[in-house]
């Protein structure tokens, strides 16, 4: 039997969503997409998950167009199944748990796409992001176009999409695209700490503040203010709270239980 | 002018300054502290000689957050509610038509960071440290940082903020957009008040349009904004009794 295309593996709080398929296939294949909504979907409703890093063995993060694009000729899908392999990062965007891509080999086209879908970057010195697709014919279709744009910006976003230039980590960092790069030995390590540090925040908080930034962009800002308000009464109804204010009057660290 | 405990408040030359004065905890913000800056907010907004209004930290630090000895003191969540609506200290910040500077310096963490958020323009000292602690400590921010921070600095560069309550220092607080300036912390207030004085040389109605298009334009389409933009212009020129610099049609939301 063919190795699961998808695989979660989970310790104190962190779940880490491998993707085990290879690039050049064009896109994440049915099968890994379908895993990819259920694997996010159950993380959902999984209180022990205050992080979730989005990883793939070497190169998993590329998925070039050299191989089976879609097409116009192309049949429509005949399934759930097969549809969701053209929205495979909404899965991801859909986590209510903060999220980070570990980049540990180049991030093209849906690759990207997939990390774009994260709240964080980590990518490997070495590694490059870019969109190949445009000058191919094709076009972002996995939320590209749109998220790409609200993180580095309009004119950047079509600079990217427009040449197919593909940044090295260091570019991509300095235009925002990546939050943080390390040396590929120790991108591991780098992202474990990055969310090590969020886990130790207070999950419904943390889940509190992601659902505030991307619904308050998609609002006017009084309307976003009013959000952020009503979230945060709500967050003093948790044990949570009142045990992170205690923790901190008396100088210790806060024992979060997500309650 | 009514006596104020816990900031200072004078003006002079057009240039209010409001300096957070609990220096003994950092200027930590409490519910005193927020009357004070209610009040001193809406007499700068009143006065007719007042152009700009310049807010700063006295002793160590601008502000280090909220006071969290007061937290759980509220009857309840929605006794809670009510009191941050029936005094909306950051929606008065948010609508006054002169500009705001903030000149920060020492901690500018949690509700400090967010307070500075909410003025026009950021000046940092080099010693300035700045962090949002709220969810590393069970908490959200609630003075507008989750909205605030993603749309200075985007979504992602304003989550890893947010969410790991990282330290980021004056140098990077300036690539991330946090501040538009850092300077010398000897030089800080010497800075801000010459930067004040610019602003305040301004013609006030032009200032007010320009703080109006950005903060309802930023919230509609583009096609929106353009004609706010507009209309903003043209009644800005009759104001100021010129001809309007704006394309009638363009007003109008029409072809020429």
């Amino acid at each position: 039997m063919a190795e699961k295309p998808v695989t979660l593996s989970q310790r104190n709080g962190i779940a880490v969503i491998r993707l085990r398929e290879a690039g050049g296939h064009g896109r994440l294949s049915p099968d890994a997409a379908w895993e990819l909504g259920r694997t996010c979907e159950r993380l959902n409703w999984d209180a022990s998950a205050r992080v979730v890093i989005l990883t793939g063995c070497a190169g998993a993060f590329r998925f070039d167009l050299e191989g089976e694009e879609p097409s116009a000729g192309a049949p429509l899908p005949r399934s759930n199944k097969e549809a969701c392999g053209g929205r495979a990062a909404s899965a991801v965007a859909g986590l209510k748990a903060p999220s980070i891509a570990a980049i540990n080999g180049d991030a093209l086209d849906q690759g990207l796409e997939l990390a774009l879908a994260c709240d964080l970057r980590v990518a490997a010195e070495g590694a490059r992001l870019g969109f190949t697709g445009v000058s191919k014919g094709a076009m972002p279709w996995d939320g590209g176009s749109q998220r790409l744009p609200r993180i580095v910006g309009p004119a950047r976003a079509l600079d990217m999409l427009l040449t197919g230039r593909l940044l090295p980590a260091g570019e991509a960092h300095a235009i925002g695209l990546v939050n943080r790069v390390a040396a590929p030995d120790d991108l591991q390590q780098a992202v474990q700490r990055l969310a090590e540090e969020i886990a130790a925040g207070a999950p419904i908080a943390s889940r509190f503040v992601k659902e505030a930034v991307y619904k308050g962009l998609d609002m006017s800002l009084d309307q976003g203010l009013n959000l952020e308000a009503d979230l945060s009464f709500l967050l003093q109804t948790t044990g949570d709270r009142r045990e992170g204010v205690r923790a901190f009057l008396e100088n210790r660290k806060p024992r979060f239980v997500g309650e | 002018m009514p006596a104020f405990k816990t900031i200072e408040y004078d003006k002079k030359g057009g240039i209010a300054h409001v300096r957070l004065d609990r220096p003994s905890v950092h200027n930590a913000y409490d519910t005193a502290m927020r009357d004070d800056v209610f009040q001193a907010m809406e007499a700068a907004r009143d006065d007719g000689e007042v152009r700009v209004v310049v807010i700063s930290g006295k002793g160590r630090s601008f502000c280090a957050g909220a006071d969290l000895t007061e937290f759980g003191s509220a009857p309840s969540v929605t006794a809670a509610r009510e009191a941050r609506w029936g005094r909306d200290v950051w929606g008065l910040f948010l609508s006054m038509d002169k500009p705001l500077l903030a000149a920060v310096h020492g901690h500018c963490v949690g509700s400090g960071l967010e307070m500075a958020m909410l003025c026009d323009l950021r000046v940092a000292a080099g010693n300035a440290l700045f962090a949002m602690p709220e969810a590393r400590l069970g908490l959200m921010p609630a003075a507008g940082g989750s909205q605030t921070l993603p749309r200075s600095l985007g979504a992602s560069k304003g989550l890893d903020l947010l969410l790991t309550g990282r330290r980021v220092d004056a140098t990077e607080a300036l690539a991330l957009g946090l501040v538009s300036r850092v300077v010398p912390e000897s030089r800080l207030s010497a800075e801000a008040e010459s930067l004040a004085e610019s602003l305040a040389a301004l013609d006030p109605p032009a200032v007010a349009a320009v703080k109006k298009a950005m903060r309802h334009g930023s919230g509609m389409s583009l096609a929106q904004g353009l004609t706010l933009e507009a209309r903003l212009s043209l009644r800005l020129a009759a104001e100021q009794g010129r001809a309007p610099s704006t394309p009638s049609h363009q007003i109008e939301g029409r072809f020429p």
